[in-house]
This record gives structure tokens, sequence and C-alpha cells, in this order.
């Protein structure tokens, strides 16, 4: 049998090139998303500046949450926990330093310090001068710097003995530079090295190293060393060989995670499609030539035996196009992630592998698609009746299968029974989670039964399909309900376009409008102070408060922190903002149901009312908080707020959260202006203020601006997955219309005979052509609308999503477009020449 | 009715009733049987059930009642599967047109039901046969390369070389011009004494049932009339008689 479908297949290519088209391109994205996950689980990033020394040691950046309450479950019973990742920096005392030292086959042992500052205006980063060895830095000109003395790299154009100067820590301050250092390779951020007790004072966290790097003896084994080390340095994360990036480097590993999601979730969806994809232009070739199969039933082929030839003449086209998919996947996969670079999703420090286990892995992905996809065809190949070969038109047979009908009936279910736990259980965005879930069990149910609900809707078009297109629309509407499997063909993956693009497209923009909303709806300033360097000064705010004008400002701190108790089981931890309690009334809106936000000092937290209501806590109780750097907090609850459903945040003093973010400073300065000054003279007084400060006055608008461009990523993510998809989507929905009308010549032929004119015949394809993108139009609304109306009215109390319309009406007239082309196109070509050619020309 | 009844059938049937949905019978309790080496030709008008009878007869189709044996086996009551094994085995084929796979050679079409067995062809039997159907010298040559008389004799080349019990023809020449089909009836004919085969023919051209020993004529799912040694004219005298040519069509055909 497998000999038969072999030579089928060298002989109809024609036949088979669009499943060949369709397992390509599917298994092309399947194979470039095996790359980005391999990147992302191995989240390596080469070490430059910290790169000479063998080993590193950073804190450990992850800590274990028990995934029950340890208080609810018997002391007996073994705490399942996971490993959480810490948003912040963990860092290391530096008395491990001298711990370290006494580690046998240990050379020399040398903390590290790195704190944003701005030299001359550049960004770049400080260390103390003891630190360049791990590069190592060599100085070419001058000496080692000693107090208020600064070490530049070559490239900054400075000579010993220039003044600079450097802003850090909010403040400005003149040093001279007393060498001038190159390194033995091209380090990414530009270093200023100080002396020791500088770079203590303005790192801001003296006693404390962000890593500390350990040399070995000549000739000592390094794995050997590590371990030593790694016993002597209890919680702290021992790194060796390619691994070391990730302490110089700390946003490969956080990267790394969401390229692993970008990679599942695009690859996922991608076979997913692709399996739809292949079903349906596998059982349009089958049913293309039926006649053929029915012959074979008729002289001795065993339904097993034809159901063996279909899937061996499936896998054998799958096989070439996979292995094609296999070669050029990782140069898209590497192209995916030049975009994903280019677009800050991941750090340009990561470094892209794409090596052959993703390959086989996606390779494997695609051809399971690919079986059972001819799984499906070869049962339905299977049950050809052997008389149909002798009948002079092949019979179109009964489509709905008991299978069919089962699972459009499981699906429907799951996407009701997701709709109805959307409406009834869930609050503000989280309600989006559901969404995915649901269009693809809204679009797995209609393409059950697409046929059956493409011949209904083509009855109801009849009429303006008459109205608009006299004859040839009468044709055209005769054609598709006769060939009404052949049609759904080609509705299916319109439907899947159009269903998963505005589905994905609207869920984002109107997760992006209720983000925005909800946070320029609480935030009250008029101008915002941010930072040119490494934070805002602390004394800052009091400052400003003094400036005449302004009614209040305060400090603006973000960040995640983790309830440790009462317990709270949410791994991302609960989003917070710190806020300086005596301007934190003047600058949000923020609804004060108890308490009041002037009380949030010390270790106070004002806590959103739905978290007082689950935990259990009001004014006077106290929380245990694990602060991003996992520092722990014993916090009052001083006050209790009321926010928007969805977007609660903890409220806590600036001076609490913001020394355990990676910074350790605040970033941004909210100011509201009394009533009678207005924006301008406000932004004027403020610039007086700061005058010789790094900082940067700016209004409300940049505000909204820069927590706008923090979504944007997420946003961008989707609208690549999305555009994938489209992209795939488009390529069957052009393959199976050019292999459906093809295939028509003769039946063309014949009708031009009739009397038909060439533009006739052309007009009833185009009619065809339009409605087929009609009904898949929508088929594809009807099932985003399963995914999106039950988040809406959750989300935003209203059926319809934010964001803009044209949206939508460029996703169908894409696809209306794209039927047409698809149709017209292959039409033309199949009526060129004479009529009488193409009609006495085989049905083949 | 019970012509040709005796104890040594290639295929007989036996009360067979046909009906497809809302209450067309297309064959009405048909006992017939068929000798070994005969050359039966089955006519009858459209609409009389010939083509049922045929899609029955060969295990084609089920009928809703009544027995077919075929080659002393009974088919009622088989699996899918073991139909198609029997007609792989014990029965050919030749339809009016699309009788053969265009992928395969004249010689692959001819061999395939005995590679679907999983029988290797004697490449001598498989050679004699090409010979006997006038086609030694086209081998390798596609379907589509040759003309439809030719494709015809492929057809019952591939028919014959399992040496089958029974070898349906389904209007076998209703495609060809009247000197190919001559040509083809007269193989089909010869073979048939030769090998010592049994044919059953459907039909409803009177030249063609010339060829054959017997006519056996259908009309409305009945057996109407049966002709021994025909001549054209004869058959075609009896056709006009039963209304085969002008009578509106019905179902079943």
């Amino acid at each position: 049998m497998l000999r038969l479908a072999l030579r089928t297949l060298r002989l109809r290519k024609g036949g088979f090139i669009g499943t060949f088209i369709a397992v390509f391109f599917g298994a092309l994205i399947v194979a470039s998303c095996g790359g980005l996950m391999e990147t992302g689980i191995r989240g390596n990033a080469e070490p430059q500046r910290l790169a000479a020394a063998p080993i590193l040691l950073t804190g450990d950046q992850t800590f274990e949450l028990p995934k029950q309450d340890p208080a609810s479950l018997d002391p007996d019973d073994k705490h399942k926990s996971e490993s959480v990742r810490l948003p912040e920096r963990v860092r290391l005392d530096s008395t491990l330093i001298s711990r370290i030292r006494s580690v046998p086959g240990v050379s020399d042992v040398v903390g590290e310090v790195s704190f944003p500052l701005a030299a001359v205006g550049q960004p770049a980063l400080g260390h103390a001068w003891d630190s360049a060895a791990l590069t190592p830095y060599a100085l070419t000109a001058g000496a080692a710097p000693a107090a208020g003395e600064v070490v530049v790299e070559s490239a900054s154009g400075l000579k010993p003995g220039d003044s600079v100067e450097i802003a850090a820590r909010g403040k400005t301050e003149n040093f001279r530079v007393s060498g001038v250092a190159g390194a033995p390779r091209s380090i990414s951020r530009a270093a200023v090295f100080f002396d020791a007790a500088d770079a203590a004072r303005l790192s801001g966290h003296p006693g404390k190293s962000d890593v500390i790097g350990v040399f070995t003896k000549p000739g000592a084994d390094i794995e050997a060393v590590r371990e030593s080390v790694a016993k002597a340095a209890a919680g702290a994360t021992v790194l060796s060989g390619i691994d070391r990036g990730v302490a110089e480097f700390p946003e490969a590993d956080s990267s790394g995670a969401n390229l692993i999601v970008i990679a599942a979730v695009s690859g996922g969806l991608s076979v997913m499609v692709a399996m739809f994809v292949v079903a349906s232009t596998l059982s349009l070739s089958t049913q293309q030539r039926s006649r053929e199969l029915a012959l074979m039933r008729a002289i001795g082929t065993t339904p097993r035996q034809l159901r063996r030839m279909v899937l061996g003449e499936a896998l054998g086209v799958g096989l070439l196009a996979t292995a094609l998919a296999a070669v050029l996947g990782p140069f898209l996969g590497e192209w995916l992630f030049g975009q994903l670079v280019e677009n800050g999703v991941v750090p340009p420090v990561l470094r892209f592998y794409q090596g052959w286990l993703p390959a086989v892995v996606g390779a494997g992905a695609a051809m399971l698609a690919v079986f059972i996809a001819a799984f499906v065809a070869g049962r339905r190949a299977g049950k050809i009746r052997p008389t149909e070969a002798l009948a002079e038109a092949a019979v179109t047979r009964r489509w709905l299968t008991p299978m069919r009908v089962v699972l459009a009936a499981l699906c429907f279910g799951g996407g009701t029974a997701l709709a109805i736990v959307t409406v009834a259980v869930m609050t503000g965005p989280i309600a989006a989670s559901t969404a995915g879930p649901a269009v693809i069990l809204w679009a797995l149910g209609v393409a059950m039964i697409t046929p059956g609900v493409a011949k209904v809707m083509t009855s109801i078009l009849q009429w303006p399909m008459r109205l608009v297109g006299g004859i040839d629309g009468r044709l055209a509407v005769l054609n598709t309900r006769a060939g009404i499997v052949r049609a759904a063909g080609a509705v299916t993956p319109i439907m899947l376009a159009v269903g998963i693009a505005t589905a994905n497209i609207y869920l984002q923009t109107t997760q992006q409008e209720l983000a925005d909303q909800a946070f320029t709806e609480d935030v009250r300033a008029d101008a915002v102070i941010g930072s040119a360097a490494g934070g805002l000064s602390p004394d800052l705010v009091q400052r400003i408060q003094q400036v005449p004008g302004v009614a209040g400002a305060s400090e603006f701190v973000t960040g995640n922190v983790f309830i440790e108790a009462p317990y709270d089981s949410s791994d991302d931890g609960r989003p917070a903002v710190g806020l300086t309690a005596s301007g934190a009334g003047a600058i949000t809106d923020t609804k004060v149901t108890q308490g009041a936000l002037t009380a949030l000092t010390g270790a106070t937290v004002a806590l959103p009312e739905v978290f007082a209501k689950d935990f259990g806590r009001g004014i006077g109780d106290t929380l245990s908080l694990k602060l991003g750097d996992g520092t722990a907090a014993e916090v009052k609850v001083v006050a209790v707020i009321s926010q928007r459903p969805g977007f609660e945040s903890l409220l806590l003093p600036a001076g609490l959260l913001a020394p355990h973010t990676t910074a350790g400073l605040a970033q941004q300065l909210l100011v509201r202006a009394a009533p009678d000054v207005d924006v301008a003279t406000l932004t004027d007084r403020l610039r007086e203020a700061t005058a010789g400060q790094p900082v940067s006055i700016g209004d409300r608008d940049a505000l909204v601006a820069a927590h706008a461009a923090d979504q944007a990523v997420g946003a961008w993510v989707n609208y690549l997955m999305v555009g994938m998809i489209i992209a795939y989507t488009v390529i069957s929905v052009a393959n199976t219309l050019v292999m459906a009308t093809v295939r028509r010549r003769r039946e063309f032929g014949l009708q031009r005979l009739t009397g038909s004119t060439r533009a006739q015949v052309l007009r009833m394809a185009g009619f065809e052509g339009g409605l087929v993108a009609v009904i898949g139009i929508v088929l594809g609304t009807v099932v985003s609308a399963g995914a999106i109306v039950p988040f809406c009215l959750v989300a935003t109390d209203s059926l319809l999503p934010m964001g803009s319309p044209l949206i939508y009406l460029a996703i169908i007239g894409i696809a209306a477009a794209l039927a047409l082309v698809a149709t017209l196109i292959p039409a033309w070509a199949a009526t060129r020449g004479p009529a009488v050619d193409a009609a006495t020309s085989g049905s083949d | 009715m019970n012509t040709g009844w005796n104890g040594d059938a290639a295929v007989r049937l036996d009360g067979v009733r046909k009906e497809y949905g809302k209450g067309v019978i297309a064959l009405d309790g048909v006992t017939l049987a068929f000798p070994r080496g005969g050359f039966t030709a089955v006519m009858g008008p459209s609409g009389s059930g010939k083509s049922t009878f045929l899609h029955c007869a060969a295990g084609l189709d089920r009928p809703t009642s009544g027995s077919v044996m075929l080659d002393g086996q009974e088919l009622a009551g088989m699996s899918e599967t073991k139909l198609t094994k029997l007609r792989r085995d014990r029965v050919g084929f030749i339809f009016q047109a699309f009788n053969l796979l265009p992928a395969l050679t004249v010689e692959q079409n001819v061999t395939l039901p005995q590679q679907l067995a999983g029988a290797k062809p004697d490449r001598r039997v498989v050679e004699e046969i090409l010979g006997r159907v006038g086609l030694s010298g086209r081998r390798k040559h596609l379907p589509g390369e040759l003309s439809g008389g030719q494709a015809q004799r492929v057809a019952i080349a591939r028919a014959l070389v399992t040496r089958p019990a029974v070898v349906f023809a389904d209007e076998p020449t209703g495609a060809l011009d009247t000197r190919t089909a001559a040509e083809v009836l007269g193989l089909l004919r010869d073979s048939v004494r030769a090998g010592g085969q049994t044919v059953i023919m459907v039909t409803h051209d009177p030249m063609a049932a010339s060829y054959a020993d017997r006519v056996v004529f259908l009309a409305d799912g009945r057996i109407a009339d049966e002709l021994h040694a025909p001549t054209a004219d004869v058959v075609a005298d009896r056709m006009i008689h039963l209304g085969a040519w002008g009578s509106p069509a019905r179902a079943g055909a």
C-alpha cells in the first residue's frame, strides 16, 4: 500500500501541493517556536564584564511558595511548594567574601556592585575599581581612583585630569578622572569605576554585593571548587560556565521565562491550526478523487487498505514538508528572535539557541498533526462505497458523522461552560484567561458542523445573491450548495483566521484600554518628575512639597510583593504602589473607605477592600509581606481602599517599598498643582526648584505614556502571534480555494460551451468566492464573540470590546479580498484557452 | 421463473429484493442463476433495476432481503472486509469508464488486485494476458496515454488475471464507438470460451447483448424475459416490446 501511495504521490504532485504547503508552513512556525523555546529554557546570556571570573555568586532569586495554606495542613503532611521568582535583585552580604576566600582552590574573591549613573549625560554603570579584575579592565593611562576620582573607559573620550560631572542616586557630583581603562572584549554597557568607599556610598547599599566573583588557583577543577564554594555559601546561587551570564544580566532569566510562554502558546496554536488546515486539504483531495478510491474499493481494496493508503500519502507529503520546514525553521526562529529583541521583549544579550531537540519535537508535533488529520481523512476514504465507481457523478456523501456530532456537542458545551464560569465567577481583567480556550472550543465546534451551517447560510444568502448577481449569482449559489463539503473546506480556515484574529486583538485592546483607564482614573498628577540616572533622591519629595503652587507631591514606586500571612497562593505576588504619606491624598483619587492614607508611614499598608475581605484583615491588623527582594516585612493595616475590580494594588509607604527594589529609589515623583496654578506655571516652578538635579519634568501625558510603554511589550507579543496565525491561515485559504478551483476546469469549459461567456464564468466564480468569504466571516465573528462577549460582560459591563472598529473591518476586508483573489486567479487561469479543450479534458 | 437453475451456478440470486429509502423498489424478488462458463447479458430499460442487480450480485451493495450465493458462498452477513476480499479473489470487474488508476501503468493496473491481496503477480500470466488483449507493447504506458478501446482492454486483462469465478461488466462498451466496441466484446467472448470463465454483463445495447449466450431482460425490478443464442435484431425487438425506449425513466437505474 505504501508503494502505491508513493507512486500516486509522484504522479499526482498537483493534488498534494495543497497539503504540502499546509504542512510546510505549519511545521515551519512550530520549528521556529522550538528555537525560541530552547532559547527561553536555557535563558543563557554570554557574560561580558564578569567573564574573567570562572565562578560567580548571586543572591537566590527564588523562594518556595507553599501550594496550600501551611496553617490548614496537618503538620505531618508533606508541604508541596513551588519555586517563585523574586522580581527585584537579591544582594549578597559582603562578609561572604572572606568566608569564600578560605575555600580550597580559591585564589581570589572580588565583590561587585553595579549602579546606574549618568556621566556627562551618558548612561553608564558604576562599579568599584577592585571589581575591574572581573573583566579584566586594564589601565591604559593614569592610575587607579582614589576618593573623589574615577577611571573611565577610553571610549568616553576623557583624559586623566579631566573633571567629570556624574549623576547617581538623584544627585550630581564632580569627579576627577584619575585613569582610563580598556576591556579585552566589547562590553554592552559603559562602565565608570570609583574607589571602594565612593562606590559603596553611590550604590546605596554599602556592605552588600550584587555579585561575588571567584578566581580559582591555576590547575584547580572549577566544578569541584564550585561545589565547595556552594557549601561554604549556603543560600547563594553559585554559577559557572555559560550560566554566569545570568549574574550579569538578571533580565535574561525572566525574559527567558517569557520566551517559553510565547513559544509554547504560538507553537501550540500553530499545531492546532495546522491540524485543521491539513485535515481540510486532505479531505478536499480525497473527495476530489473519490471515484478513483471507489474503483479501488470495487476491485478489491479493503477499507483498511484504503485508510492506510491515504495515511501513507499524507505522511509521505508531511515528511517531505516537515523535513524542509526543519531546515528552514531555524532561520525563521532567529528572525523572530531578532524581532523580539528589537521590540524590547527580550534583551539583546540573550543567546539564541536552536538545537536538534526542539527541531525534533517540532517536527514530531507537526507530524502528529498530519497523522491525526490523515487519520480523519482516511476514515472518510474507508467509508467510500464501491458502487460510487459506477455512478457517473460522484455522490456527495453524508458528512455529519456521529463523531462530528459528539465533538461539536462537547466543544459547544465546553464553550458555554467557560462563558458561564466567566460571567458568574470572574471579575476584572482576569476574565480574559478563559477567552483563549473559549476561542479554540468555539472554532473547533463550528468546524465540526461547517458544511451544515454553510448550507443553511447559503440558503439564506441566496436571495441577496440572486438580487445582486442575477444568473451568475444563482449559479454560484447552486454550485456552492451542490459542493457544500468543498465550500466548507475553504470556509473553515477563513472562520479560523477571522475568529482567532478578532478575539485576540480585541481582547488585547480591551485589556489595554481597561488598564489605562484604571491607571489614569486613580492618578491625579499634573506633573511628573522622572529620574535621569538611578532614581530620585529621597529628600527631593520634601523640597518639592515646599515649592509654591504645589498642592501635594508624592514619590511613586511600583513593584510586586508577596503576602505570606495570611496565606496567599498568587505566585506572581500582588502589585504594590509606594507613596509618600503626606502627598498620597493629593495625587491619587483612590477611595478610602476606612482609615487614612496620611497614616501610611513606617511599616504600614493600605489594603484594597477585596483583599481585606478575602484575608479577613481590617484596620489595626498586621500582614506579613515578602518584599520584591525577598525581605520580610510586618505591616499594619492603616487604611482600606476601594479600587477598580481586577486592578487592585496594595499601597505602601514609598520608604518601605523603594529600598527593596533593584534601583533602591523611587523613579518617579507625582506632583499636584494647587487649584489656582496652571500646569505650565507648575512645570516652570518645578524646573526652577530642581535646577542642577539629574531629573526630567513631564506632564501627566508623560506618565500615561510611560505606563502604556510597559504594556506595549505584551501587546506586541500578542500581535506577533496573531500575525503568524493569520499569515498561516491566509496561506491555507488561498491553498484550499486554488485547489478547489483548478479542479473545475472541465466544469467551467462545459459551462462556456452551453453559452456562458468567460466573463460570466469569472463573475460566477467571484460570487462563489464572495459567498465563501461571507460565510467564513460570519462564522468567525460568531466564534470570536463566544470568547469576547463573556469577557466584556465581566470587564466592561458591555457586549462590545474596546478598540477601533477599523481593526475588525481590516480583518474581514483581508479575509474577503483573499477569498476573492484566491478564487478568481485560478478561475481566470482555468478558463484560458478554448472551452472545448477544457470541457473534453479528463475530470482530473 | 427459475431460468438456468442447476446445481453448479457461479452466481445464484434467490428472492433478492432491494428498496431505496422512500419505498422505491429497485429489485422485486429476483431469483436467477448463472451457470459456470456462461456469458449472460442482463438487459432492461432505464430504471429496470439492472445496475442494482449488478451491485447486489457482485457484492458491491447489500440486498434488502433475499440471498446471493457467489462461487458457493453466501454474501448476506459478510463483513465489508470479507466482501472486499471475496471480490478481490473471486470477482473481476469491467466498468463503462474510469476503470484504471491514472497513477499506475498498464501492468501495475492489471496486477493491482493481486498486489492488494499481498500476492506476488505471476509475470508470465500477466504477459500472456496482456498478449491476449493485444497490449504487450504498452506495459509501461499510463492510462492517460491509451485510447478508450485500449483502456477497456486493460480493464478486461485486469478482470481476468486472477482467474475469477465471475467477471461482471457494466456497460463495458458504453463509451466506445461501434467498431472498437465490437473488438472489445469479441475479446470478452473469446476469453470466456478459452478460459471457461463466467461473465455477467449489464447493457442496454442489443448489439453488445448479441455477443452473449443468453440474455435476461429486467423490467420494473423483475425478470421479464429470457433469450438463448440471441441476435441483435431479436434483442432489439424484445426491448421495444418491453417498452424500453420511450417509456419514462424510473428509479434504480
